[in-house]
């Protein structure tokens, strides 16, 4: 069975633009899911089979530090990885980001080259 | 401290760096002009409010040609019209271009927060700021025509 992604930007451009990254970078997934926050991504994690989330931080209703938090006290989806893509690359929003649980992050703008580079090994 | 820092330079270098990884495409910036009045021709606005250690807004300021080819060439499809999608896009590039600026900001231990960009379609309208605020516009030139960089801040000391 493959793979299936779920790609969480309240800018469904940005949707858009990471799934085609994928495609570029020749990472194939079965199903591209999508939220516009972490309100509506956790609703899709208890719904599908969803092999990783490549999410933003910064969003409306549920910012993405904040769905980290609740996606680890819910025992179904808590091990689920997930892979920051975000303008915010501090050390600070970073480092809490990954004591959530996060595995890494990939910095907006970015290039197909890099979003293989850094999920590549992670799948 | 921030004064480490020419920020005119660095919304260009930041500004490049958005354009030339996500659109292919190489600016062309003009001059920075600081604390002028410049005759913006924009039929979308972008704006995203910052806070920290440097309070204000960074905007970008699009005529419909440069917007839907900006948007175009994000979703790989033709787009005419100033719609939904241009709205979102041209958001965005408002918020990789104040995420470089935080980047840049950060590196002069002033740390910036970052809001969520909104986008106002018309041509009537200017951005108004706080007398104290220090104002700067950067123009970008790419082939079907010129945009525009805003920033508006004051220090928070």
């Amino acid at each position: 069975m493959g793979k299936n992604v779920l790609l969480v930007d309240d800018s469904s451009t940005m949707r858009k633009i990471v799934g085609r990254s994928l495609r570029q970078a020749g990472i194939e997934f079965d199903n591209i899911f999508e939220a516009a926050d972490g309100l509506e991504a956790l609703e899709v994690l208890e719904k599908e089979k969803v092999d990783i989330v490549l999410s933003d931080i910064n969003m409306p209703n549920m910012d993405g530090i904040a769905f980290l938090r609740e996606k680890a006290t819910r025992d179904a989806i808590k091990n689920i990885p997930v892979l920051m893509i975000s303008t915010e690359t501090g050390d600070d929003i970073i480092g809490e980001a990954k004591s959530l649980g996060a595995l890494g992050a990939i910095k907006k703008p970015f290039t197909p080259d890099k979003v293989n580079e850094v999920l590549g090994p992670l799948l | 401290m921030l004064n480490s820092l020419n920020i005119g330079n660095e919304i260009i270098a930041g500004c490049k760096d958005v354009f030339s990884t996500m659109l292919m495409v190489d600016l062309e910036p003009g001059e920075v002009v600081v604390q002028q009045k410049v005759d913006i021709k924009s039929n979308i606005t972008s704006m995203i409010g910052l806070g920290g250690g440097l309070k204000g807004l960074l905007a970008v300021h699009c005529p419909q040609t440069v917007a839907t080819h900006i948007t175009s060439t994000f979703l790989g499809m033709d787009v005419d019209e100033i719609d939904d999608d241009v709205k979102d896009a041209i958001g965005e590039i408002a918020n990789m271009v104040a995420g470089n600026l935080k980047i840049s900001c950060a590196s002069a231990d002033v740390n910036i927060e970052l809001a969520i960009p909104t986008s106002i379609v018309g041509d009537s309208f200017y951005v108004s700021g706080n007398a104290q605020s220090t104002r700067l516009v950067v123009p970008f030139f790419m082939e079907q025509d010129c945009f525009w960089i805003e920033l508006m801040y004051v220090l928070n000391s």
